[in-house]
Parts: structure tokens; C-alpha cells; sequence
């Protein structure tokens, strides 16, 4: 009795001290004696000496002392493994607290004392069968993370106890713990296996989450499992905690992908699509997350609609995906790049939304480069005209890279849409005006391919004074001014390539006016050049000469510059000086000084020179990025730009679903009471529940199952359970080979990452049956 | 969807607290703090960032590298290395909110005073594995408890301690780990008591819009949230009805919020957590059913500027276009990575003496982020002021940013005047005092 009202008394205790903390925490911050931790975490290192001592001592407050300095030290990054015995034996602590520390302390460094780690096993055994279902938790929590492989038989058999607790916590942390011992100890698979399937049936949505974890990482083939709970899970869906729902939509939209038929459009009719029941279902109970707080669930639930769901109801994704695209900036940065992805295959759902993606100034500049690509993407005929202003406003940002991609997006403008090519040009021809570098070569080098584009396909007859040849004009008037090598050497080549004249009477004939004075500058800076111009001030310097053989001021110009190149210290500098003098020798026998008279080979006449040189490369280089139709939403390598290992990859659809009477589970054709849920353990919680479940869409198919049907499948049932039960671990390794063989043949063929992965699991289960 | 392991820099970029990461090599943490410090060194204003950088592989690491995802907590940084197969685990900032959660001030002093508690709450919220295991707050508070001034005097004096622990020879539950896990609604926690039950409703709503250089707006949204403070008694089962639920579009809601019954009735009904949640967060749509619908922008900005060699001059003048007083406007604008310094001078604008009202505001430069901020405590209806000045640049083509950042506060107003109709209490019997709280702001970007 005393026991008990003290123990009542030390609650009420506690509780009030909370509230009286709450009222003071204000008002004494100041106070040295909260000041406590600061004092511990940079404690000067003499008090080091006593952690040992204060570790052995019997008051419990020396020792949580003790504790707390040590994880203050390896917060510091020092090696504190010297303490380990010390350590284990305050495993079994009274107090909550130092049992936790002493938790993070053996995770940390068990693995380097595996003996010693050994002695605190017990304690941990014992904790296993402890009322509260937080120690029990926490216990398998430690001993599966303490990787003493002599230790795996025990963590085993500890997770096949609480995979069967009553508390559905106890019930998540055995789930978490099998990915670890997988690790460990591979030869453990069948077991494991087991564990899961049993773990799947879990009746409380608590567990579920940690169970697909578990799934995923021991046995993701075995979607043959999943089966019988398929119609279930999705039931639950929206009552599993908010990670938990993310893992399984993922793992769901997986079995479908695998497991279901692809929806159809008929051909004749675009609002008749066919849906497969079970898909229907996992989309409709789905749906009501879009509207989660957290963004990673709406995340998980815009892949199942966007890689799941038949075109009509792709729809949905569009104000879910821009809602938590204002959540945060780190969600934005993330989410646009999603939202690349679904624009490039969906240009038009959001077309209309475009306003919300709109660029501001303080965006950080790899999210001002994101939302230009995307709007850039939404480009159409109805919105290029405001999208086209804000690209050239985003052409004044003070980020060169976002200068550069608005730049470049308003070539995309006149590429996307024609009618505003004039536009787009005169707003280039502004920006060439600019007094800053970066705006100007960017600015040439999108009008470069504007230029050429106009005169493949033929310049409008509309604003003659925007004509490409003027633009050229005046960009060969502003060579001083553009600085950026990619772009002068852009300049170099435009004015060498279009400045030929025909019919208009020039001071050189056949060259336009304001092409000799280009590489009259060129020629004088060319020494201070990057090799990019160098380059293109030769092949001008060429071109030029071939136009106006007799000129004799042009010909000393390009004399003068193939002397200068001939003596390079660019290797590829000399190289096109010796290729360009070559290929001119039948114009002129005293361009190439004295050797002339010894070379051999094809002297090309200057018709054909004309031919190599002006058109040879009349196309235009297109450097458009590639759609990344490989990468799915989702993954990390999109976030990053970078290939990262091992990204998962969704399965293709398969031909034709399997067959649904399968996915046919008691609890579908006989409603029983209400089963014990967590979440239902109360009288009112059971209205609670109630509310909050979704409405069922059953699908027609499985409304009405037939008798015989039923007990023919529990047979099949039975059958399985037989086979899993009487030679565990032969059928289930072989079970996992003929998947895995399976799933190549179905999956992509660049799947190598995953598959290479596979093969080691494959080869390690292999080792274990001869051993077997 | 797996993390690593999480590490908190101090103000200075060292580390503090970090997570496990045994199964990685010793050097791979480094990695990534090297990773974000060399970030920042080639950012010059804060805040640009990439929030995702990307770390390449070192030696003896998984081939492909890996991500470091970090976001700012005060003057904490917290990072979170993401490798391997998967979706990227955005809300690491989940774990910010729970250290907001536990202290009020998250700054170098109260995590390094409380670094233990830290430690448990990162051994909580985190699987070895990677996964989030708790990341609700009040079953957390139950696992952890959060550092209170009768713990910390129990510590501190001696004789307390012999008092404290549990009867020898009973399980180490104390009486915050019996109650763990053993709660049927993940959020609440059982046996809640309150002598005085009350519910308060904040509902704060911000805009945020971007107006052209011609003074049109080009997009304005107005972004809400229903913060709430529960102090109730059991498990209280409450419906929360809206005059006009129709303004609220693109919804979110809490976990504990039943979301067949929003969509069927447009009411919210659950049963709150204990203390602050966020309750539901929504986008304001105005009635028109207009395509493109902006919220007029409640104030303007006219700026005349001109760019010069090494600096340049302004006159900007602010003007309000509501009729309520607007509180802590800020206006902002970037100068451009050169500059040097500014020179103002705050006037009131025109003719109109007497409809001048409030503080004219003061004006700073902030060399460091090169930012020039023009601060107006309140602002009255109709007002308007005029900063005029010039700054100096190091460059000899200054190159500013080409927009003002807005920011302004209007308490007691709601852009989308979201009325709350009643709030119905059914499972629990007692009186609840409820509460309603309405305030906006915004953030409006002005081009010039």
C-alpha cells in the first residue's frame, strides 16, 4: 500500500514540478544552476580524470554526472571507448535517464569491445519481458544495434518475441531491428522473412511503416507476400503514422506496378478508362492525403498518382504539389525539381498555374535556375508573352548563373513560340547594350542561335531593321565591348560567316563594310586572347581572305594572324593554323612563306576552299538538355543533378495484371466485429476510428466472391503456410532466386546498380544453403 | 529514405552534437561540414545557399557520394547527410521543430546546457537505420523528458538524488516511462488533467506577392495557418465549424484532423494533441472564381532609382493602401556585392501634412549582407514616406538587386476575414474557455 501511494506521490510530484518549471523556466535562465550542461560540455580537461572514478561511485548522481561528460566528449569527437567497462556495468541503472545514456554510449562502441559489450546482453535479455512497453522497445532498440556478431542467434529470437507483443511500439522496433540483423548475419533471411509476413498481417496501422522498412531491405522482391494484404493496407493507409505512410505508398505503388494491369483508354472514347478495381481502390484511399501537413507523404502520394494513375486523374497532383511548394524553402528547392520532371512530360497541367513559380529576388540562386527551367517548360502560345517579361526581368539578377539561364530561356521564347522571335531579339539586342559582361555574352551567345535560326528558315519580312544581318552588323561594331571568350569568339565566327555581300558595292569587294575592321582588332589583341577566340579569330581571318583574295590589306591581316598562330603555345592553335594555310595554298602561293614550292598532296580550288569553309557547319547546334525521362520523382539523384548510386527505379507495368482473387482475404468476404486496434481501444476511440477511415471503394470484382473460390484460395493459402513452415529456408531462397530472375528479365535493362546488389544477396544466400 | 546521421554546427561552424554514423567511415561526417563551409565561403549573402549540396565520395566511401541537407535553426546549423537509394528526407527541419519544441531559444548556450536531452531526443526521433522512429511532440515529451528547472535542482543537490529513484528491485519506470507507448491516439497522451480547460485559435495569414515594375501585381497569394494551444482535460472530442469554410482552398491538416469529415462537411473535427500544434494550414481563395486571382496588395512603393558609376541615388516612396495601421515594415533592398555604403534621409511625402502619421522610421546598411533596410514601426492608414539617399559601390557598374523586399505586420486583420462559427466539445464534459486570434503579414516583392 505505502509502495503505491508513494509512487502516486512521486507522480503528482513530477507533475507539478512541470508546471512550476514552465511558470520559472523564464525567470531563471540566468541562474547558474541551469547553467549546469554549458559547465559539463566544456569542462576543462582535468575533470576528465574522474569520469572513471565518479562512474564507480554509488550515488546515482555521480554516475549520471559521469555519463553526461562522456557523451560530452564524444560530442567533442574524442575516443572515450577506454570507459566502456565502466560503462556496462550501469546497464541496468534504476534511473530512465542514465539507462538512456549508457544506450548511446554501447551503440557507439560496442563494436569495438564485442567481449565486454557481451556482459550487458542479459540485462538487455531480461529488459524484454519488462512491463513497460518503452523499455522492451528500447532494449531490442540496443541489442540489435550492438553489431557483436556472436550475439545474432539471441537478437533473432528476441525479435521473433516482440514482433508477436501486444504493444504495437514494441511491435515497430522489432520491425526496425530485422534491416539491422539482416545486415549483420544474411543466413538469417528465412527467419526474418517470416517475421515480416507476420509483421504485414499487423492489425494496428503503428507498425505497419516499420514493416515495409523491414520489407524493403530484406526481401523487396517478395511482393508474392504482400498479396493477401494488399486491399487491407490500403484500407489503413490513412491511419498510419505520417513516415509510415510514406514507405507504404511507395512499397504499394510498387505491387501495383508489378502486380496490376495497366489502366487503359480506349481508343474511341478519351473519358472511357479502364481501372483496374484494385488500383482504384489504393488511389481513392490515397487521395486524402494530398492533404497531409507533411510534405514528404504528398510527395509519396504525387508519385503513386503520377506513375499509377490513368491520365485523368494526374490532374490532382497540380495544387497539392504547388501547395508545399511554399512550405518551405527547402521544400522548394526539392520540389522543383520534381516539378521539371512533370512539366517536361506535362507541359499544360500547369501551365495556367505558372504565376506561382514565378521567380523572386531572394530565392536562393539554384531555385531561381530551377523555376526558370519549369517555367520555361510551361512556354505556350497563351502565356509567352508574360513569361517572356519575366525572363528578361530575370536577365538583370545579380547571379551570373541565373543571368545565364534567363538568358538563354528567352532564346528557348522564340524557339518555343515564333511569333515573338522579334521580340526576343530586340530584347537581346537591349541586353547587348548592357554595361554588364555577363548580360552581354550571354545575350550574344542566345543570338548567335537566334541569328542562324533566322536564316535557315528565312528571315521575316516584318522590322527590317532586326534583321540577322544587322544584327550581326551591330554585333561586329560591339567586339570591344563583349568580353566573355565563349561569346567574342561567337561574334568572331557570325561576322566570318555572314559576311559575305552580294550585289551591294563595298569598299573590299564581296566583304561587307564592317568585317575587315573585326579582324583588324582581333588581330591586334590576339596575343592577350583566350584559345576559344584564337581559334575563331584564324578561321575569320581565313574566311575573309578567301572572299577577297586580291585585297591586298586583308591579306596581310591574315598573314599576320596565321604567323602569330603558327606560333601558338596551343597545340590546337597551331593546328588549325596549319590546317587553315593548307587548305588556302591554291589561293595564294605566298600565304605560306617559302615551304610552298614542297607541298605534296590536293591543292583545293577556291570554290571548293568556300565549300569547306562556309558550309561546312550551316546547322544549327542544338544544345538542348535531354529529358530525363529515366529519372523517377522522388529520387535523390534528381534533387542533386548527379547520378547517385543505387536510386531506386519503378518497375515497368506489366502486360497483364495478375489474377485478383489472390489479393482475396477473409476479412474482405466476412466483415467480423471490429478487430483490437490501437487507435480503437476505447469506446470512443471506436467512433474516432470510425470518422476517420476512409470510405471504401470496394471493387465490384471482390464484392462478391464466390464460396468455392474462397476455399480453393485457402487452400493456396495453406499451401503456403506448409511450405514456409516445413523446409523454411530451401523454398524461400529458392522462392527469392526464381523472383529475382524474374524481375530482371521484366525490369529495365539499365537496372545494373540495383541488380549488382542483388547478386550479392543472391550469392550470400547461396553460401548459406551449401553450408546448409 | 534513409538518413544517415544529423549534425548541429554552432555559430561558428563547428560541431556540437552529432548522431551515430557508425556504420560510415570516421571521416565522412567531415566530409559534409566541409561540404556546407565551403558552400557558405562562396555565397557572400546568406540565406542563397543551396539547401542540397552535393558531397562527392571520399575515400573508402559508398561510390556516388552523397547529399548534405541543411537548414538554418537560429544561429544553428543543422545538417542532414542523405546517401544511398531514395527519396530525400526533407523534414530533418521536423527535428528542428521538436528542438523549438523543447527549448524555447534554440541557440549554442541551451543546446550545449541540455546537450544530453538533445542526445536522448536525436536517439528517439532517429533509427539507427536512418528512419524516423517518434516525431510527435507529446509522445516524445513522454520518452524524454525536457529540461526543467525541478530536474536540474534535483541533480544539483545532493540529497535529492538519494530520494528520487524508483523502490529498488521494481522496473526502472519512473513515472514518465509508464505512460509511454501506452497511449491509443499516437498525439495524446492519456490522463491529462486541467483545472482550467481552455482552446486558443491563432490564425495568422501571410501574403506573398510580387508586383512588376509597372506597379502590377503579377501574383499575390495569401497563405494561412491555424496555430493551437490545447489545454484540455481527457481526451476531448471537438468539431470546429467556419462561417465561411469556402474561403479556405488547398487545406492541411494534423494528423489528428478526420479528413473524410472536412471534405464531406467542411468542418474539422478531432481530438487535439496536448499544448501548440499547428491545426490546419490553407490558401485563402477569394471569391470571384476568377482565373488568376491576386489579393490586392495593401500597400506601394514607388522607387526611382538610377544606377551611376561606383554607386548610385534613389527616392523611394512608401505609401499604405489599407486602412488598417501596419506594424514593423521593413523594406529591404540589396545593393549589390560592391557596395560600400549608403547615405539616407527619411522625409514624409507631399502635400498632405496632416494624413502623415506614425513613426518616419530609421534606416540602416548592413555592411555584411551589403542590404539596405529601411524600418517603419507603424505605419497609419493612407501614410506615406519618402527615403531619399545614395550609396557608393566599390564597382564602377554597381549592379543592385532589381526588386525590394516588403515586409510588413497588420495585427487583428485577416485578408481572408476566415471566421471561426463554434467550437463543439462532445467526449468530455467540462466548460472550455476558446479563444480566436486573428493577425496577418506579408511579404511583397517590389521590382523596379
Amino acid at each position: 500500500m505505502d509502495g503505491v501511494n508513494l509512487h502516486v506521490f512521486t507522480e503528482n510530484a513530477a507533475r507539478l514540478g512541470m508546471r512550476i518549471q514552465e511558470t520559472f523556466n523564464e525567470h531563471t535562465r540566468d541562474l547558474s544552476i541551469t547553467r549546469g550542461g554549458a559547465s559539463i560540455f566544456d569542462m576543462p580537461d582535468d575533470k576528465v580524470k574522474n569520469i572513471g572514478k565518479q562512474l564507480d561511485s554509488s550515488s546515482d548522481r555521480e554516475k549520471l554526472d559521469a555519463m553526461k561528460r562522456l557523451i560530452a566528449l564524444i560530442s567533442k569527437g574524442r575516443n572515450v571507448s577506454n570507459y566502456f567497462p565502466q560503462v556496462v556495468k550501469n546497464v541496468a541503472s534504476q534511473n530512465l535517464e542514465m539507462r538512456k545514456l549508457v544506450y548511446i554510449y554501447l551503440l557507439r562502441y560496442a563494436e569495438h569491445e564485442p567481449d565486454l559489450a557481451l556482459l550487458s546482453i542479459n540485462t538487455f535479455q531480461k529488459d524484454l519481458s519488462d512491463p513497460s512497453p518503452l523499455i522492451r522497445a528500447m532494449a531490442l532498440r540496443v541489442l540489435s544495434g550492438i553489431k557483436v556478431p556472436m550475439i545474432r542467434s539471441l537478437v533473432v529470437l528476441a525479435i521473433k518475441k516482440c514482433a508477436a507483443d501486444l504493444s504495437p511500439y514494441v511491435r515497430k522496433a522489432a520491425a526496425l531491428a530485422i534491416p539491422k540483423i539482416f545486415q549483420l548475419d544474411s543466413t538469417q533471411e528465412p527467419a526474418l522473412i517470416s517475421v515480416i509476413a507476420t509483421l504485414l498481417r499487423d492489425r494496428s496501422p503503428l507498425s505497419i511503416g516499420s514493416a515495409v522498412i523491414a520489407f524493403e531491405s530484406v526481401c523487396p522482391t517478395r511482393l508474392d507476400l504482400l498479396h493477401q494484404q494488399y486491399r487491407r493496407l490500403c484500407k489503413i493507409l490513412i491511419d498510419v503514422d505520417e513516415w509510415g505512410q510514406v514507405d507504404l505508398l511507395n512499397l504499394l505503388l510498387r505491387y501495383t506496378r508489378t502486380m496490376l494491369s495497366k489502366p487503359t483508354i480506349s481508343p474511341n472514347n478519351e473519358s472511357a478508362e479502364e481501372v483496374d478495381g484494385d488500383l482504384q481502390l489504393l488511389l481513392s484511399s490515397s487521395e486524402p492525403l494530398f492533404q497531409s501537413k507533411n510534405p514528404a507523404v504528398v510527395l509519396a502520394v504525387v508519385r503513386v498518382f503520377y506513375y499509377g494513375a490513368p491520365p485523368s486523374w494526374i490532374s490532382k497532383i497540380v495544387n497539392p504539389l504547388l501547395r508545399i511548394l511554399h512550405a518551405s524553402r527547402e521544400n522548394e528547392r526539392v520540389v522543383l525539381a520534381y516539378l521539371f520532371v512533370i512539366t517536361c512530360a506535362h507541359p499544360l497541367l500547369f501551365s495556367t498555374q505558372y504565376p506561382r513559380l514565378l521567380v523572386r529576388t531572394d530565392d536562393p540562386s539554384q531555385v531561381k535556375r530551377d523555376k526558370i527551367k519549369v517555367l520555361l517548360n510551361l512556354c505556350n502560345i497563351d502565356n509567352h508573352q508574360a513569361l517572356l517579361r519575366e525572363f528578361i526581368d530575370y536577365a538583370d539578377d545579380v547571379d551570373d548563373a541565373v543571368v545565364a539561364d534567363a538568358t538563354h530561356a528567352i532564346g528557348q521564347c522564340a524557339r518555343l513560340v515564333q511569333s515573338c522571335t522579334q521580340q526576343c531579339l530586340s530584347a537581346l539586342m537591349t541586353m547587348i547594350k548592357s554595361r554588364h559582361d555577363v548580360i552581354v555574352s550571354n545575350a550574344v551567345l542566345v543570338l548567335k542561335s537566334l541569328v542562324q535560326n533566322q536564316l535557315l528558315t528565312g528571315p521575316p519580312a516584318s522590322m527590317p531593321s532586326q534583321s540577322p544581318l544587322t544584327i550581326i552588323s551591330q554585333l561586329a561594331r560591339r567586339i570591344d565591348d563583349i568580353k566573355h571568350p565563349q561569346a567574342r569568339a561567337c561574334v568572331l565566327w557570325l561576322v566570318g560567316q555572314y559576311s559575305t555581300t552580294q550585289g551591294v558595292s563595298t569598299v573590299i569587294e564581296g566583304v561587307a563594310d564592317w568585317a575587315p575592321d573585326v579582324l583588324r582588332k582581333s588581330a591586334k589583341s590576339f596575343n592577350t586572347e583566350s584559345p576559344l577566340v584564337k581559334l575563331q579569330a584564324l578561321t575569320l581571318a581565313a574566311k575573309l581572305f578567301l572572299l577577297c583574295p586580291m585585297d591586298q590589306t586583308l591579306g596581310l591581316l591574315s598573314r599576320y594572324v596565321f604567323s602569330l598562330g603558327k606560333y601558338d603555345l596551343d597545340y590546337d592553335v597551331r593546328d588549325r593554323t596549319r590546317m587553315l594555310t593548307s587548305l588556302l595554298a591554291g589561293m595564294s602561293l605566298t600565304i605560306n612563306g617559302r615551304e610552298t614550292e614542297e607541298q605534296g598532296g590536293v591543292i583545293l580550288r577556291r570554290e571548293q576552299v568556300m565549300k569547306v569553309m562556309f558550309d561546312g557547319k550551316a546547322g544549327i547546334v542544338d544544345e538542348e538538355a535531354i529529358i530525363h525521362d529515366r529519372l523517377s520523382i522522388g529520387s535523390l539523384n534528381l534533387v542533386i543533378g548527379k547520378d547517385m548510386h543505387g536510386d531506386s527505379i519503378l518497375p515497368e507495368w506489366l502486360e497483364a495484371g495478375i489474377d485478383p482473387a489472390l489479393r482475396q482475404n477473409e476479412e474482405d468476404v466476412a466483415p467480423s466485429a471490429p478487430p483490437p486496434q490501437a487507435i480503437s481501444s476505447t469506446v470512443q476511440q471506436a467512433q474516432v476510428s470510425a470518422g476517420g477511415t476512409p470510405v471504401i471503394l470496394t471493387p465490384s470484382s471482390s464484392s462478391t466472391p464466390s464460396r468455392d473460390a474462397k476455399g480453393s484460395w485457402r487452400d493456396l493459402d495453406k499451401f503456403y503456410a506448409s511450405d514456409s513452415d516445413n523446409k523454411e529456408s530451401e523454398s524461400s531462397s529458392e522462392e527469392q532466386e526464381s523472383e529475382d530472375e524474374g524481375e530482371d528479365s521484366g525490369a529495365d535493362e539499365s537496372e545494373d546498380n540495383e541488380d549488382d546488389a542483388e547478386e550479392d544477396v543472391k550469392e550470400e544466400s547461396g553460401e548459406s544453403r551449401t553450408r546448409i | 529514405m534513409a538518413i544517415d546521421g544529423v549534425i548541429i554546427l554552432d555559430a561558428s561552424g563547428r560541431p556540437i552534437i552529432q548522431s551515430g554514423y557508425t556504420s560510415f567511415p570516421p571521416g565522412y561526417p567531415i566530409l559534409h561540414i566541409d561540404a556546407l563551409h565551403k558552400e557558405l565561403a562562396k555565397v557572400s549573402r546568406s540565406g542563397s545557399v543551396d539547401p542540397v549540396i552535393y558531397v562527392a565520395p571520399g575515400i573508402g566511401d559508398l561510390p556516388g557520394g552523397s547529399a548534405c541537407c541543411h537548414v538554418a535553426v537560429g544561429e544553428l546549423k543543422l545538417i542532414a547527410s542523405v546517401s544511398g537509394d531514395g527519396e530525400l528526407w526533407i523534414p530533418s527541419f521536423r527535428f528542428t521543430e521538436i528542438l523549438h519544441d523543447y527549448f524555447d531559444t534554440v541557440s549554442t548556450a541551451t543546446l550545449k546546457d541540455n546537450f544530453d536531452v538533445v542526445y536522448q531526443l536525436l536517439e528517439e526521433t532517429l533509427d539507427s537505420s536512418g528512419h524516423p522512429l517518434t516525431t510527435s511532440p507529446s509522445a516524445l515529451r513522454d520518452i524524454v523528458l525536457p529540461p526543467s528547472l525541478l530536474s536540474k535542482l534535483l541533480t544539483s543537490l545532493p540529497t535529492a538524488a538519494q530520494t528520487v529513484p524508483g523502490r529498488p528491485g521494481s522496473s526502472v519506470a519512473s513515472s514518465a516511462s509508464s505512460s509511454a507507448f501506452t497511449s491509443p491516439i499516437p498525439w495524446r497522451k492519456l490522463g491529462i488533467r486541467h483545472n482550467h480547460n481552455e482552446i486558443l485559435f491563432d490564425v495568422t495569414e501571410e501574403m506573398r506577392a510580387i508586383v512588376g515594375r509597372n506597379g502590377s501585381t503579377l501574383v499575390s497569394n495569401v497563405y494561412g495557418k491555424i496555430d493551437s494551444n490545447a489545454r484540455l482535460t481527457g481526451i476531448p472530442d471537438l468539431v470546429l465549424s467556419f462561417k465561411n469554410p469556402t474561403v479556405m482552398t488547398e487545406c492541411a491538416f494534423h494528423p489528428c484532423v478526420r479528413l473524410q469529415r472536412w471534405m464531406r462537411e467542411k468542418t474539422m473535427s478531432f481530438i487535439p494533441p496536448e499544448g501548440k500544434f499547428v491545426l490546419a494550414e490553407y490558401q485563402y481563395s477569394p471569391l470571384q472564381g476568377a482565373l488568376v486571382s491576386n489579393v490586392p496588395v495593401p500597400l506601394a512603393l514607388k522607387p526611382n532609382i538610377t544606377v551611376g558609376e561606383y554607386g548610385g541615388n534613389f527616392t523611394v516612396t512608401f505609401s499604405s493602401r489599407t486602412m488598417k495601421i501596419m506594424d514593423n515594415v521593413r523594406i529591404e533592398l540589396y545593393l549589390g556585392e560592391d557596395a560600400t555604403g549608403a547615405q539616407c534621409t527619411v522625409s514624409s511625402a507631399g502635400s498632405g501634412v496632416g494624413s502623415v502619421g506614425g513613426i518616419e522610421g530609421s534606416w540602416t546598411f548592413e555592411p555584411r549582407k551589403k542590404i539596405l533596410r529601411w524600418e517603419i514601426p507603424n505605419m497609419h492608414s493612407s501614410g506615406s514616406w519618402v527615403l531619399r539617399g545614395s550609396w557608393t559601390s566599390k564597382a564602377k557598374v554597381p549592379r543592385p538587386a532589381h526588386a525590394f523586399q516588403i515586409y510588413f505586420e497588420l495585427p487583428t486583420y485577416s485578408f481572408s476575414s476566415l471566421k471561426i462559427d463554434q467550437v463543439r466539445l462532445s467526449g468530455e464534459t467540462y466548460k472550455i474557455y476558446k479563444g480566436v486570434r486573428l493577425q496577418s503579414c506579408g511579404s511583397v516583392e517590389w521590382r523596379w
